[in-house]
């Protein structure tokens, strides 16, 4: 048998879990890219060392943004790798392609590109790996032909991505699809033109389960929530309790809020005290129902650990009716873009600037009140101090004395 | 004055331009005019861009902004 040319990549293989080597050893029967791409990340995991130098060319014409540039160090062993572009491409809202457009997709890549995908990336977008520099426009215009358009890469507002909602989804408390739909379309300058400081991401859940972990991953969260009571329906109650579900203790015991009570018949919830964390809506879907009067949460600031370390975000509006157009989302989103773009320092992200100069500086400079649905228990985060001007000096306070 | 200001943005990025570095943040350009509109600022240098006097660069995760003079080649 002949000897594998690539016996580090081939451990990658022998685990349970599928392996990506697998499927680009399956890209390079056809694809030389793909053949050169294997043979330098073996290189990579031989000497430890990368082989791909960053950035450069960004887009298309008229497009700041969409593509990342990325070339090889070492083309003159690896000539088919010597550019390899990527390229991402805005996903449909949610995720939703018909297997026409995916094999359509699947056809311009084969075509233009080395055939390798990434669907999707963290950004949500399509990701197209490996491309070359004449190839990028020929095949922008292909995608584009077919309904295709470039998502947001570099100090952009990047590609908005939303949770499949409504359109599979009976916890919806916002049509998250439409949301991000529509800021995508409003959003087009700031995605395409990078004017930011750095990044921006903004994501929709449609309820506090949060699928697109929009609190971990966006400086912008929107999250579908409801006011009033969860909705119970006695009779699937009762079916659950015959069930082998134990309500006391698999529903009310890991109630974070311990508002839940079961007597053996009836469930009671003191919804005053529910944080609508959905833990008990998961495990009884027939019984329970979030409350009639739906809007969403907003939170800014999470971000993923580059450069400082991860930041979750943070409450700043506890209940938004989240109607079309969207205006207040919109002027809220744009107040808070312009005040990050104002102070915030080069690839200084959102999350961040709100700690180094304060959420209540923030929260005034974006005109939103505090509110007690921003502090998670009585003073462990004190967002609210006299500000400097209010403070009399000890001279005037010995005037007033006098 | 929009046109003053693409005159002085352009001989701010000749300036800036002269040592090794050629890339800036768009943030640094819009501290070389204090004494401008922030706003004004970033539009004419998309009109600059437009105009391809300037390009973008971007190492993917930041972008920078050059004079297309100095825009590597391949
Ligand atoms: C049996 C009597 C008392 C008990 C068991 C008690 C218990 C406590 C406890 C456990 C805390 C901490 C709360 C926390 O921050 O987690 C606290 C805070 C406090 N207590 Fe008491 N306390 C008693 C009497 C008093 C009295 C007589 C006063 C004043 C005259 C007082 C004034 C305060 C104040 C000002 C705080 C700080 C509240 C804050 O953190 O904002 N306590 N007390
Ligand atoms: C020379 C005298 C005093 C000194 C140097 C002093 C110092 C302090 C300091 C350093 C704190 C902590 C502040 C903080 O963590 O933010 C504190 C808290 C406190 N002190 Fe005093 N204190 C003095 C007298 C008093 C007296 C006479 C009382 C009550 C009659 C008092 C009641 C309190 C209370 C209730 C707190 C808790 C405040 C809060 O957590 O909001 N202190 N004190
Ligand atoms: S976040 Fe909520 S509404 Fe959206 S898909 Fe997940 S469970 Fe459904
Ligand atoms: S949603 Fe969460 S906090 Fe509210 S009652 Fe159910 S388990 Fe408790």
């Amino acid at each position: 048998m002949e000897k594998s040319k690539t016996p580090l990549l081939d451990q990658l293989e022998g685990g349970k879990w599928p392996s990506f080597v697998k499927d680009m050893k399956q890209a390079a029967e056809k694809s030389p890219m793909a053949k050169d791409l294997i043979s330098q990340l073996e290189l990579s995991y031989k000497e430890k060392i990368g082989h791909w130098k960053h950035g450069g060319i960004v887009g298309v014409k008229g497009y700041g943004g969409g593509v990342i540039g990325r070339y090889s160090d070492r083309p003159d062993l690896f000539p088919a790798v010597q550019h390899f572009h990527t390229m991402r491409v805005n996903h449909p809202t949610g995720w939703f392609y018909t297997t026409k457009a995916l094999r359509k997709l699947c056809d311009i890549w084969d075509k233009h590109g080395s055939g390798l995908t990434n669907m999707h990336g963290s950004t949500g977008d399509a990701i197209l790996l490996g491309m070359k520099t004449d190839q990028l426009q020929p095949c922008f215009d292909d995608l584009s032909d077919s309904g295709f358009d470039l998502g947001g890469s570099g100090s952009a507002l990047r590609t908005p991505s939303a949770c499949v909602g409504p359109g599979r989804c009976e916890w919806a408390c916002i049509d998250s699809l439409d949301i991000c739909y529509n800021l995508t379309m409003n959003y087009q300058g700031k995605m395409h033109r990078p004017m930011f400081p750095y990044k921006f991401k903004i994501k929709v859940s449609a309820c506090p389960n949060d699928c697109v972990a929009s609190i971990a991953r966006s400086d912008f969260s929107i999250i579908g929530t409801w006011k009033g009571v969860i909705r119970i329906d006695q009779k699937e109650i009762d079916a659950y309790a015959a069930s082998d579900l134990d309500i006391q203790k698999e529903v009310c015991d890991l109630c974070p809020t311990k508002c839940m009570e079961w007597d053996g018949k009836t469930l009671k919830i003191h919804d005053g005290d529910c944080n609508r964390c959905m833990h008990c809506i998961n495990l009884m879907p027939k019984a329970l129902r979030p409350g009639k009067e739906k809007g969403a949460t907003i939170l800014v600031g999470g971000k993923a650990p580059i450069l400082e370390g991860a930041l979750l975000s943070s409450v700043i509006v506890p209940f938004m009716k989240l109607e079309p157009p969207y205006t207040e989302l919109k002027d809220l989103i744009d107040r808070i873009q312009d005040w990050w773009d104002e102070h915030g320092k080069s690839r200084e992200r959102l999350g961040e600037l709100i700690k180094r100069l304060g959420m209540r500086v923030f929260l005034r400079a974006v005109g939103l009140p505090a509110v007690p649905q921003m502090v998670k228990a009585p003073r462990s985060n004190p967002y609210v101090f006299f500000w400097p001007e209010d403070i009399k000096k000890p001279d005037e306070i010995a005037k007033e004395v006098k | 004055m929009s046109d003053d200001l693409k005159a002085r943005i352009t001989a701010a990025f000749k300036d800036k331009s002269k040592g090794d570095k050629k890339m800036f943040y768009i943030r640094d350009v819009v501290k070389w005019f204090p004494g401008d509109d922030r706003h004004a600022v970033q539009n004419t240098v998309q009109e600059l861009l437009n105009e391809d006097i300037l390009k973008y660069w971007s190492s993917g995760s930041s972008t920078y902004v050059m004079l297309a003079e100095f825009f590597p080649k391949e």
